[in-house]
């Protein structure tokens, strides 16, 4: 009779799950990315209530937010192909769709479900964007792309920001599920090392840490950049230049020093 | 010149402005006043097309822009050549003052940053905003902030400047310092439109006043005429109330 619980094995498997930990951050990433793009479009759509778009929008959001991750990976790794033979068949098409890695199936499926939560996040934070202000840009002749990029978005950056540092981590989590299509990541990895010796506890705990580690540098990561990007709460004065004195910062020191001088004389 | 024509506008069933026909030359400052809620704020908005007009054109120079129809280059060019100074200011919270001078500069007329920051900071040098060029809207007062917006919409070199109630949202304490901007830019020659509460200011700074009263101008001239020889009942008994509220209480 062997141990319970093989301590050493949670540690001394990490390194061969961390192999395959590029192929799990690459996923999220991509996903992410796809999802922050469509959502965004989706979002855009919805605020502007673009006929017929935003109907079709809305549908997407209620199919995707009504049904299970794993259920859509599963779709989309059968569904999409069946498409593309129904393709070829009826039109004589040739497209490979055997040749399609799985990771292409699991990044379409797991960033479309990040779409529809994605476009929610960003739709409120469009919408806490001051109306003035974007009055204030169109008064300056600015189009609505040049007011969206420049004026809406940075400040709806700040408040999606945590929401979306939300979204990210889980959707790491949510990587652990491609395995349905047929993506090594690491916990297939898991599983596979686990199958060796049959110690799947253990090497389910290096997992755990593994995830928890990603998590706790995605928060600190978010955290880094809310405080990069938000309004410092002092800015110095500038010392504005006088145009006869020598022309550096000291003419300008030098004019604050005299007015405060010609202060004190006053008094 | 700047020509508005027939300019209409309601909202639902409620009759806003009827017909506004205005001519105004190169240089002129035309003060708006009249009771709230008689368009105003609405005549303002609708010249740069903020608000769509029922019907209605305006002529900057020789060019003649529909703004009742949607036409994406002539409104563009309509926005690029008006400027815009609001109630609340409406600076760009993520910009610091000199990049909100900046941004219509660099994004609308396509300048280089550096001319686009040379122009910016002599603005913000004439509205005496230039010490506060790097802080952020949140780190100004209301009337840093109003100053800056003029600054915004001077930098443009629009040919018209609207003005909607610049002072309305300060407080009395900072009234002064934007009003005395103000006085500043009109003195250069800007052609301006101005709505306004502060009647002695707009009777010192226009030099043509307009009484609006349900949509429709009622009383058209100089601030002498308007002001002291009202021709219209309605706007005799708009400064009957606006002297009795100057006047003390009682006296002792």
């Amino acid at each position: 009779m062997g141990k319970l619980f093989d301590f050493e094995l949670v540690f001394t498997s990490i390194p061969e799950l961390l192999q395959k930990l590029p192929i799990t951050l690459e996923l999220a990433l991509l996903a992410m990315v796809l999802g922050l793009l469509l959502g965004l479009l989706m979002a855009v759509i919805k605020q502007k209530k673009i006929r017929v778009l935003t109907q079709i929008v809305n549908f997407l959001i209620s199919l995707i937010r009504g049904t299970p991750v794993i259920v859509q990976l599963y779709i989309a790794f059968f569904g999409i192909p069946m498409f593309f033979k129904y393709l070829n068949q009826q039109f004589g098409t040739d497209f490979a769709v055997a040749e399609i890695p799985g990771f292409v199936y699991a990044v379409v499926a797991l960033g479309l479900n990040q779409s529809a939560f994605c476009a929610e996040i960003i739709r409120s934070a469009l919408q806490s964007v001051d109306e003035g202000q974007i009055e204030a840009a169109h008064a300056l002749g600015m189009s609505f792309f040049q007011t969206l990029r420049r004026v809406i978005l940075p400040e709806a950056f700040e408040v999606a920001l945590p929401t979306l540092g939300n979204s990210l981590i889980s959707m790491i989590k949510s990587t652990s599920l491609a395995f349905t299509c047929a993506v090594v990541e690491i916990t297939a990895q898991g599983k596979i090392i686990g199958g060796r010796s049959y110690r799947y506890f253990e090497v389910y705990v290096s997992l755990a840490i593994i995830y928890w580690v990603i998590t706790i540098v995605i928060e600190q990561g978010i955290r880094l950049i809310e405080k990069k990007i938000r309004i410092p709460e002092q800015v110095e004065l500038v010392v504005v230049r006088t145009d006869s004195g020598g022309g550096d910062k000291s003419a300008g020191v030098l004019r604050q020093a005299k007015a405060v001088a010609a202060r004190k004389e006053g008094t | 010149m700047v020509k508005i024509e027939h300019l209409s506008k309601k909202y639902n069933d409620n009759i806003v402005l009827e017909d506004i026909n205005l001519e105004i030359r190169k240089g002129d400052v035309v003060g708006i006043i009249g009771p709230s809620g008689t368009g105003k704020s609405t005549l303002l908005r609708c010249v740069n097309r903020l608000e769509t007009p029922e019907s209605g054109a305006v002529w900057l120079g020789e060019k003649k822009i529909e703004i009742a129809r949607k036409n994406v280059k002539e409104l563009r060019y309509l926005r690029q050549n008006t400027g815009m100074v609001f109630q609340r200011f409406h600076l760009f919270e993520k910009k610091t003052a000199l990049e909100n001078v900046m941004e219509g500069l660099v994004v609308v007329k396509k300048l280089k940053k550096e001319e686009a920051r040379e122009i910016a900071q002599k603005e913000l040098e004439k509205v005496g905003m230039a010490p506060w060029a790097n802080h952020y809207p949140k780190h100004l007062s209301g009337g840093q902030q109003q100053r800056v917006a003029l600054a915004r919409a001077l930098a443009m070199k629009p040919e018209l400047l609207l003005l909607d109630e610049p002072t309305s949202a300060l407080d009395p304490e900072l009234v002064g310092e934007v009003l005395d901007v103000i006085k500043k830019v009109a003195e250069e020659g800007y052609t301006m439109l101005l709505v306004s509460h502060e009647m002695n200011f707009v009777r010192h700074v226009a030099n043509r006043v307009i009484f609006l009263e349900k949509g429709h101008i009622v009383e058209d001239g100089t601030p002498a005429e308007v002001f002291e020889h009202p021709k219209n009942e309605r706007t005799r008994e708009f400064f009957r109330k606006m002297h009795m509220m100057n006047q003390p209480e009682y006296i002792i």
